[in-house]
């Protein structure tokens, strides 16, 4: 028989055996009790100790009833369930049941309660012809039960009439399912019926005669067994006896009356026991137990406490009370007394060997009779070993074991209750139906929870659900299984909300939690419900990833795309019809998340405040400078907000790490931001993660579309067509930073795009600038190149207001001049710049370097020089000046050529723009856009060499310049009066400017405020440059390339010395000799009449600021031979009219003074005067280029002659 | 003579499980897992004793038709369970009790290494020999 243990092949764990004694030995002795068609096969899981008191009333519907009226009157018939028997206070117990086993009904000698003694039958008749069909039906349906019945009902429904009118004690007649008020009153009635006759049987019993014959109660299987056995032997007699005695005390329980049962269980175990009556010293010992647990424990045993439970019945003593007076009743009763004389007597009798003390009084025997909480196990255990002797009584042995697990189960006494499950795991009845194995395997489960198993309890429900889908049946319940499977989750510590996993590590036993996931996953994908597979199997795969091997990885995920391409993952709550909620499974960890980042936008576009003036200091909105409070509040605030903007309807990008733990490649689809507090439009990523990589760094990008503050707070993804909205504050180790950032209204935004190429260089970044574009350009120094700006809006707003900001970047190379130009003027005319236009702005590049600083060439040059000093006071000076055009090749700097082509200067510039418009522009924000410049200047024509020769007017001079071609092209130089002069590549020649000299004194002094900063040394080098630029505007020397079509202007400005402006520079004393009224300067000859007396005037006029003087002059004539010969003895020939010594006084700034004298020439001739300066020690700081006095050239000729002519 | 050992964490979940027929062992798992639900009915019951006095040893705590399940429970509630071959009747409790210690002494020098994380899987060679050596053993 053990043969059939294989039919539960998923409960090997759960099985074991407890040595109650060694069984298997035992009921191979007792299977020759083997074959019986007769056998109890369909077990009541649902039994419980105090089943043993109540009476079985079967309730069936005869004919057509639908359910659900049936069970309505079920309901209601249900609700009688315990009857206080007519003045007494015995109660009577009713069990209902609506389907019973007549097989178990076979049972009823041998436990009482098992015995159907009621029934009750409800049909439905329409009309009276009907009727007695219909009572025929009922009649055959007590047949069934015939044997054991004690009493009958019919409740007809829908009859009405004649029949209904005749009243009948066993037939209830009722209009309608509705109209049945008194339904409970006549079951009332039937149980009272019932009890009398239980009453009766009991005394019946009870009052046997020890001298009758005592009839053998036996169990169908069991009575070949006693044929031809010898009915009038003593042993025979005590098993009668000892039955009969178990039986009665049956009775009493069902009655009422449990200090009775006792007395009566107690004296049949001492029979049976002597007898060896195995089977039925099991049921009298268990008879023993539930009448004691019914003592013991009156709030029930079993699942269903509290309709069992009567007022005033919840403790012992008053159960005790409550059933004595039951007892003297019977006393009472003259028969009844002789009968409990005898019992009593009897009982004496048979426990005084026991050693149980003799006293009748009730009072003592209750507490003895009755068995203590620690026996009840006991005898409970030797009664399973009894029964477990007979294969026919498996069902007995199961029930056996699920009430006592019932009653340790309120001891308790957890370990011993699992000892008699596991007993009653192995006790095996016949070949069961596949459908009981589920009942079975689920009663066991939910044993297993009530004594505290969990684990052991979800082991077998798993088994229970296994079972429902076994192979071996037709159609497989994969409904049931995949409920019965969600139960199991608690006992495996899982629940179905990943944010449990969340936190911390996962804790639990992975191995199992792994294989219920797969099972769920399969059952619910058999089931018919993808959506519920695609949930398990996320919830798998995402917090079960650390567990799955590479391969088990690579399965489930193939699975589960399989899955999700026919029903795609989502993230919406599944809730399942019991109300079961599946939340969804982000998958977190697919890819896995290590930082996210808000980007700020690119420099170009990021938008910056304009500063109002009260900003700043206003901003903290405190009067205190610094408080330690604010200061804290501040940082705070910092942490979680941005220090940058990102801007309306512009692209803002998000940063992520993300690293993939997959052994294979990971495709992430649709990738996005979550964001809240600001619409946004988020423009989805796909990204190929390679299997197992490092981390890797991912920008999800989108568009916000209002304004306000924007919170990041996740990301979705889709992976293996599950999408996910993972929230970073669920994600475990990110450290979760700022992730909320100000969003401002739209600004525009611009385009550049200019006339040269672009530029590979980058501009050294300097003070945090960025550049977004850059162009170069080459020049030759002196070129001006025009640089054409066209500014496009490529945003949606238009651009409203323009500025041009022009940064050169600091050069140690000395710049002449400005080195950008612009006219913004023409630019903002164009605007507001609409979405799309084109505005254009031209800047205007002028380089103006200093190249001339070689040494090397200056060094050269300097032997031929003509000294500019000349000789002091030595007026006029007079010098022919030829323009020296002298070619002197360069061989000296030759070899050093390439040198000077190396000698490219770099000139590098910023030129900001900063825009706004739009709404942007509103809220004070603007844009910068950088356009960086790069210009590689090389030289052109330089100057070697400045040096001055004195013109003959004291206005003018002679500039002579050595001009330099450094270029590898001729070039012609031309300066404004001057014809042009060719130079070849590397030539250098020398021309000469005849210029006006220059009254710096004109220019404007700088501001009393720019004096005080800058120091003596500043100012001068201003001054010094402010005259270059004068004097270089003046020579306007141009040069050109007629090779390459390029011109340019060529500069002085670097290689003018002090010495050489000095002479420049018109002094500021200003001398003029008037020869009769008419001023003589230069080559103009005054003539003059022998013999008349001409005048002379010296006029002096101060333009310095001081006051100069006093002066004395002396007028000196002399005749020049045109050989080098003055001569200067010429007292006969001019005598002066007056003094030849004029005296000056003083000469206040801006006047002037005059001396006058008079020469009277006697003869004819050229005489030239010589005007000297007497040194008169005051004067001497003044320099000596301030008395520079023209020369006077006269000519005296005769009168007559004159006339003549 | 072992047929699977298994370390238990405090918090119920495995740090190491081993056994003999390794291609069934899913049902090792489920055998060592429903066991704890006698170990923890164990260790309530013992709650209440002293501290110092507490047997470690737990005993049988099931067995099943083919295997008998041992516990073992250390101070800091790691468990250390063991399924017993039923047909290895010669097998005594004190050789049971013997080789629980081993496993223990053996669990001592794994938590003593610096670089093991107390929570962690156990992966030392020395313990798997050791397990190893349990279950090979022929009696």
């Amino acid at each position: 028989m053990r043969s059939s243990r294989t039919a539960e092949p998923e409960a090997v764990a759960g099985r074991g055996r407890i040595d109650l004694c060694s069984k298997a030995h035992a009921r191979k002795r007792a299977s020759f009790l083997s074959r019986s068609p007769l056998i109890m096969s369909i077990p009541d899981y649902m039994q419980c100790a105090e089943d043993h008191q109540t009476v079985l009333v079967v309730v069936q519907p005869v004919g057509m009833v639908s359910d659900e009226n049936f069970f309505r009157i079920y309901k209601r018939i249900s609700t009688v369930s315990q009857i206080n028997v007519r003045d007494s206070q015995r109660v009577l117990y009713i069990r209902y049941r609506h389907h019973y086993s007549p097989e178990n009904n076979e049972w009823g000698d041998f436990q009482t309660h098992r015995k159907v003694v009621g029934l009750i039958a409800i049909t439905d008749c329409g009309s009276a012809k009907d009727w007695p069909q219909t009572f025929e039906k009922f009649h055959l349906q007590k047949e069934i039960y015939g044997s054991t019945l004690y009493d009958s009902r019919l409740f007809v429904f829908g009859l009405q009439g004649d029949i209904a009118d005749q009243p009948r004690t066993d037939v209830a007649f009722y209009p309608s399912y509705d109209e049945c008020d008194t339904v409970e009153k006549r079951v009332e009635d039937f149980i009272d019926s019932l009890f009398i006759v239980l009453e009766s049987k009991r005394l019946d019993r009870a009052t046997d005669k020890s001298g009758d014959k005592i009839p053998l109660l036996c169990i169908t299987f069991e009575k070949k067994d006693f044929v031809g056995l010898d009915t009038d032997s003593r042993h025979y007699k005590k098993r009668c006896q000892g039955r009969m005695r178990k039986h009665v005390g049956d009775l009493c329980l069902q009655a009422g009356m449990l200090q009775d049962s006792l007395v009566h269980y107690h004296m049949s175990v001492e029979l049976l026991r002597s007898v060896n009556d195995f089977l039925w010293l099991g049921a009298a010992l268990e008879g023993l137990c539930s009448a004691s647990v019914i003592y013991h424990y009156p709030g029930g045993t079993g699942s269903k406490p509290g309709t069992r439970r009567t007022p005033g019945a919840s403790l012992p003593t008053e159960t005790g009370k409550r059933h004595r007076p039951g007892a003297q009743e019977v006393l009472i009763d003259p028969d009844v007394c002789a009968s409990n004389s005898i019992i009593s007597h009897r009982y004496l009798g048979a426990l005084s060997t026991n050693g149980i003390n003799a006293d009748t009084s009730a009072e003592i025997g209750r507490a003895k009779n009755c068995l203590s909480p620690e026996d009840i196990i006991e005898k409970y255990k030797e009664a399973i070993s009894y029964y477990g002797k007979y294969k026919n009584a498996g069902v007995i042995e199961l029930e056996a074991c699920v009430k006592a697990v019932r009653v340790l189960a309120i001891q308790k006494r957890s370990m011993e209750a699992s000892e008699f499950l596991q007993n009653a795991v192995y006790i095996n009845l016949r070949q069961l139906s596949e459908e009981e194995k589920i009942q079975r395997y689920s009663i066991l489960s939910e044993l297993y929870e009530l004594i505290g198993f969990h684990r052991k309890s979800a082991f077998f429900k798993r088994v229970a659900a296994m079972q429902c889908v076994a192979p071996s049946i037709a159609e497989p319940g994969w409904r049931a299984c995949y409920k019965l499977l969600l139960e199991t989750l608690p006992g495996y510590s899982l629940s179905l909300d990943p944010k449990d996993f969340s936190k911390g590590t996962h804790k639990g036993w992975a191995a199992v939690q792994m294989r219920l996931l797969h099972e769920l996953v399969y059952a619910s994908r058999r089931m018919g419900n993808p959506a519920l597979s695609v949930r398990h199997l996320s919830f798998l795969l995402q917090t079960m990833l650390d567990f799955l091997s590479d391969q088990e990885k690579k399965d489930v995920t193939q699975s589960l795309e399989s899955y999700t391409s026919k029903c795609p993952g989502t993230m919406e709550v599944i809730t399942l019809p019991d109300g079961l909620v599946l939340p969804p499974v982000p998958f977190t960890k697919l890819p896995i998340v290590r930082s996210v980042k808000l980007l700020n936008l690119p420099v170009s576009l990021r938008p910056q405040k304009v500063k109002s003036l009260l900003g700043q200091n206003m901003s903290t909105k405190s009067p205190f400078i610094y408080s330690p409070i604010i200061a804290h509040n501040r940082g705070e605030e910092k942490n979680k907000k941005i220090d940058f903007q990102w801007v309306q309807g512009d692209v803002c990008e998000v940063q992520l790490m993300v690293y993939n733990p997959m052994p294979f490649e990971l495709r992430v689809e649709n990738m996005g931001l979550l964001t809240s507090g600001v619409d946004f439009e988020s423009l989805p990523a796909a990204l190929s993660l390679p299997a197992e990589s490092g981390l890797y760094p991912v920008t999800l990008v989108g568009v916000p579309r209002t304004t306000g503050q924007i919170a990041i707070n996740g990301y979705h993804t889709s992976v293996f067509g599950v999408s996910s909205d993972c929230l970073l504050e669920n994600l475990p180790g990110l450290k979760s930073n700022c992730s909320t950032v100000e969003v401002i209204p739209a600004l525009p935004r611009l385009q550049i795009s200019t006339s040269l190429p672009r530029s590979a260089h980058t501009l050294q970044p300097s003070s945090g600038d960025e550049v977004s574009t850059n162009v170069s350009v080459q020049l030759y120094n002196g070129e001006t190149q025009q640089l054409i700006i066209k500014l496009e809006n490529i945003g949606k707003e238009p651009l409203e207001k323009l500025e041009v900001t022009a940064k050169t970047i600091s050069t140690k190379e000395k710049l002449y001049g400005d080195f950008l130009s612009w006219d913004l003027e023409e630019t903002l005319s164009q605007l507001p710049l609409k979405p799309g236009m084109i505005a254009t702005f031209t800047v205007n590049i002028k380089v103006k370097l200093d190249f001339s600083c070689q040494e090397n060439l200056l060094q050269d040059l300097n032997d031929d020089g003509i000294s500019v000093s000349g000789l002091p006071f030595s007026s006029p000076f007079r010098q022919v000046v030829k323009p020296r055009v002298e070619s002197k090749p360069f061989n000296a700097a030759e070899s050093s050529k390439g040198g000077d082509f190396s000698h490219v200067k770099i000139l590098e510039a910023i030129l900001s723009f900063k825009y706004s418009g739009g709404p942007g522009h509103s809220e004070g924000y603007y844009r910068n856009l950088s356009l960086g410049l790069h210009v590689e200047v090389e030289p052109s024509v330089f100057f070697t060499r400045v040096s001055t020769l004195p013109a003959t007017s004291t206005r003018q001079c002679h500039l002579l310049l050595d001009v330099f071609n450094s270029t590898e092209h001729e070039l012609t130089v031309s300066a404004k009066n001057n014809e042009d002069l060719v130079l070849h590549a590397g030539e250098c020649q020398r021309m000469a400017i005849r210029v006006d000299k220059f009254n710096f004194e004109d220019f404007p002094e700088l501001t009393g405020e720019s004096l005080q900063f800058a120091n003596q040394k500043q100012l001068e080098e201003e001054r010094q440059q402010a005259k270059g630029f004068e004097i270089n505007s003046k020579l306007d020397i141009h040069w050109k390339i007629p090779s390459l079509k390029r011109e340019g202007k060529a500069s002085v400005e670097g290689v003018l010395n002090q010495l050489v402006l000095e002479h420049l520079q018109l002094a500021p004393l200003q001398w003029d000799v008037l020869v009769d009224g008419k001023p003589c300067d230069c080559d103009v000859i005054a003539d003059c009449k022998v013999g008349d007396p001409i005048q002379l005037e010296v006029r002096l006029t101060n333009r310095s600021k001081h006051l100069v003087g006093p002066f004395a002059l002396t007028v000196i004539p002399y005749q020049d031979f045109q050989n080098g010969v003055h001569n200067y003895e010429l007292h006969d020939i001019i005598t002066f009219v007056g003094s030849n010594t004029f005296y000056i006084d003083h000469v206040k700034p801006t006047e002037n003074s005059a001396c006058f004298g008079a020469l009277l020439f006697l003869y004819t001739g050229d005489f030239y005067l010589n005007i000297k300066f007497h040194d008169d020690n005051s004067s001497r700081e003044l320099p000596l280029s301030w008395f520079c006095l023209p020369s006077v050239h006269i000519r005296a000729i005769d009168p007559a002659l004159q006339t003549q002519f | 003579m072992a047929v699977c050992v298994a370390v238990i964490a405090k918090e119920n979940y495995p740090l190491y499980i081993r056994s003999i027929p390794t291609e069934n062992e899913l049902k090792f798992h489920y055998t060592v897992h429903t066991s704890l639900d006698v170990v923890d009915e164990k260790i309530s019951a013992m709650g209440k004793a002293l501290v110092d006095q507490r047997e470690l040893y737990l005993g049988l705590l099931y067995p099943t038709e083919d295997y008998k399940v041992y516990g073992y429970v250390t101070n800091s509630k790691v468990k250390f369970v063991m399924v017993v071959d039923s047909s290895n009747t010669a097998l005594r409790d004190n050789e049971i009790r013997s080789m629980f210690r081993k496993l223990h002494n053996s669990y001592t020098d794994v938590m003593c290494n610096p670089f093991y994380n107390p929570g962690d899987p156990i992966q030392s060679r020395a313990f798997d020999n050791m397990v190893m050596s349990m279950m090979v053993q022929v009696c």
